[in-house]
């Protein structure tokens, strides 16, 4: 369910599950990680996109319905996925395109440039579902400040593509999907045609800096997050969610 | 400092207002050995002298600062570690010093001058001007500058700032925040002086504890990480990679 093209220098990534609008799996977040972890140097620019008309809708929370494990490993692989795009040697640029919503914003995390459309929904409205974003915090803390993150990780409202733009969770803001997916390729080629070392230099220079790289502080987050994991709020909420249909 | 040196940077106090010209128009103001140098001894002035509240720095001639003079010491083993290292302490000075630092951008402030006018407490620039840190398209890290900028503008904006290189204009430099203050062209010059009166204005004691308060704010880890940065870039531009790219843009 992960599409890897490569084409001079640029790793083409792409979440491949249009269907079900790129909805993560554990599956996928590991073979996300792989990706990434496993790029050599003749990549030199990395185009994080989805497949359809949404660069991602979040988790698959269906997965959650028999499984009460299931958002522990969701949370685990979200995590090391971040991680392993921001210790990628090559800059991340992740085509945020319609849609990136919970699971999915947080992916954005991960990113050294970011491109969305106008109209893009974005947001982590997962405390209605009993679940706890700060997975996501310390990464988006770094690209947006803290007073930002406050905002969008307790206010479970989706926001726009223009709003990501003015917060700075976004770099590009595009007319439309179409847009911003043709700026994405472009700016994947021009970062992938610089001298390599100095980019991978710089981008690790900047890791180090806003700590991004640090694990302390990645898997604080992270165990926030887990300590909710499969426990009776989240149960309800999502068991709420089936009935709803 | 050298005869040679003393008059590529200009300074004149009058009352408050400290003035600190870059002045070596003929090459856009390019941060040589000699124009740091000069700079650091006047920036030391200014340091010992406690009536002053407000330094503003500005380029003589058509820019502000065309960048670091990297061509200068192409040819030199060390110059490139001496000049980085040179910048570091620089921005480091700048930032200790009781008095606002208000940068005057017009023409352009590229790389290193773009540093300058990003460790500045305030900026001011006009639409057109030519700003940014193209160092990763020549080779260069971009190291000095970049936990000054993270936390001017963010360590989001400043990594796809960085990373992307090229220039952009006063109009985003604003939008960004590295600029404090747009005005149009012709009211550039008009428009910070009246920034500096309307600083200038404001009581000493308290002007100066929120300053130094401010700066403070970053602690020990930003210089500590400005010094690393000069080292590291300073590795960066003896590698392979550089060499060739500068070599190619200047010849030699």
């Amino acid at each position: 369910m992960i599409l890897v093209e490569h084409e001079e220098g640029v790793a083409r990534v792409t979440l491949d599950r249009a269907e079900k609008k790129n909805a993560l799996t554990p599956a996928m977040l590991r073979e996300l990680t792989a990706v990434a972890a496993g790029l050599d140097f003749k990549t030199r620019a990395v185009l994080l996109t989805g497949a359809g008309d949404a660069f991602c809708a979040g988790f698959d929370l269906t997965l959650c319905k028999d499984d009460p494990g299931a958002m522990a490993a969701l949370l685990k692989g979200l995590s090391q996925a971040m991680r392993a795009l921001r210790r990628a040697g090559a800059p991340v640029v992740v085509c945020a395109h319609g849609a990136a919503i919970a699971g999915g914003c947080a992916l954005l995390g991960g990113a050294d440039v970011v491109v969305t459309d106008r109209g893009a929904k974005m947001g982590y409205p997962v405390v209605r579902l009993g679940v706890s974003p700060a997975v996501t915090s310390a990464m988006l803390a770094q690209a947006i400040g803290p007073g930002a993150t406050r905002h969008r990780l307790l206010d479970p409202k989706l926001f726009s593509g223009a709003d990501a733009l003015r917060s700075g969770l976004a770099h590009y803001c595009e007319d439309d999907a179409a847009g911003a997916l043709a700026r994405a390729d472009e700016i994947a080629r021009a970062l992938a045609a610089k001298p390599p070392h100095a980019v991978r230099v710089t981008k690790r220079w900047l890791s180090e800096l806003d700590g991004s790289l640090d694990d302390r502080v990645l898997n604080a987050a992270l165990e926030a997050s887990l300590a909710l994991a499969g426990g009776d709020e989240e149960r309800g909420r999502l068991a709420a969610l089936w009935t709803k249909g | 400092m050298s005869s040679d040196s003393a008059g590529l940077a200009l300074l004149e106090t009058e009352g408050r207002v400290a003035r600190l010209t870059l002045n070596r128009p003929e090459a856009r103001n390019a941060l040589s050995l000699g124009l740091l140098e000069a700079l650091h001894l006047r920036v030391d002035e200014v340091a010992r002298d406690t009536s002053v509240s407000v330094l503003v720095i500005g380029g003589a001639g058509k820019s502000f600062c065309a960048g670091m003079d990297l061509k200068s010491v192409l040819n030199e083993p060390g110059g490139a570690g001496r000049l980085l290292g040179s910048i570091a302490e620089l921005t480091i000075k700048l930032r200790r010093l009781h008095a606002v630092v208000v940068g005057r951008v017009q023409g352009a402030a590229i790389g290193g001058g773009c540093g300058l006018a990003c460790v500045c407490d305030l900026t001011t620039t006009h639409p057109e001007a030519k700003m940014g840190y193209p160092e990763v398209d020549l080779g260069v890290c971009p190291a000095v500058v970049a936990p000054w900028l993270a936390e001017k503008i963010g360590a989001g904006r400043a990594r796809q700032v960085l990373l992307m290189g090229g220039t952009f204009d006063g109009t985003r430099a604003h939008e960004l925040g590295l600029a404090t203050h747009l005005f149009a062209k012709d009211r550039l010059e008009a428009e910070t002086e009246a920034l500096i009166e309307r600083l200038a204005s404001a009581a000493p004691g308290a002007l100066r504890a929120t300053r130094t308060w401010l700066a403070s704010m970053g602690g020990a880890d930003l210089e500590d990480a400005a010094r690393r940065g000069a080292e590291l870039s300073a590795e960066v531009v003896r590698g392979e990679e550089a060499q060739t790219e500068l070599r190619a843009r200047f010849g030699g």
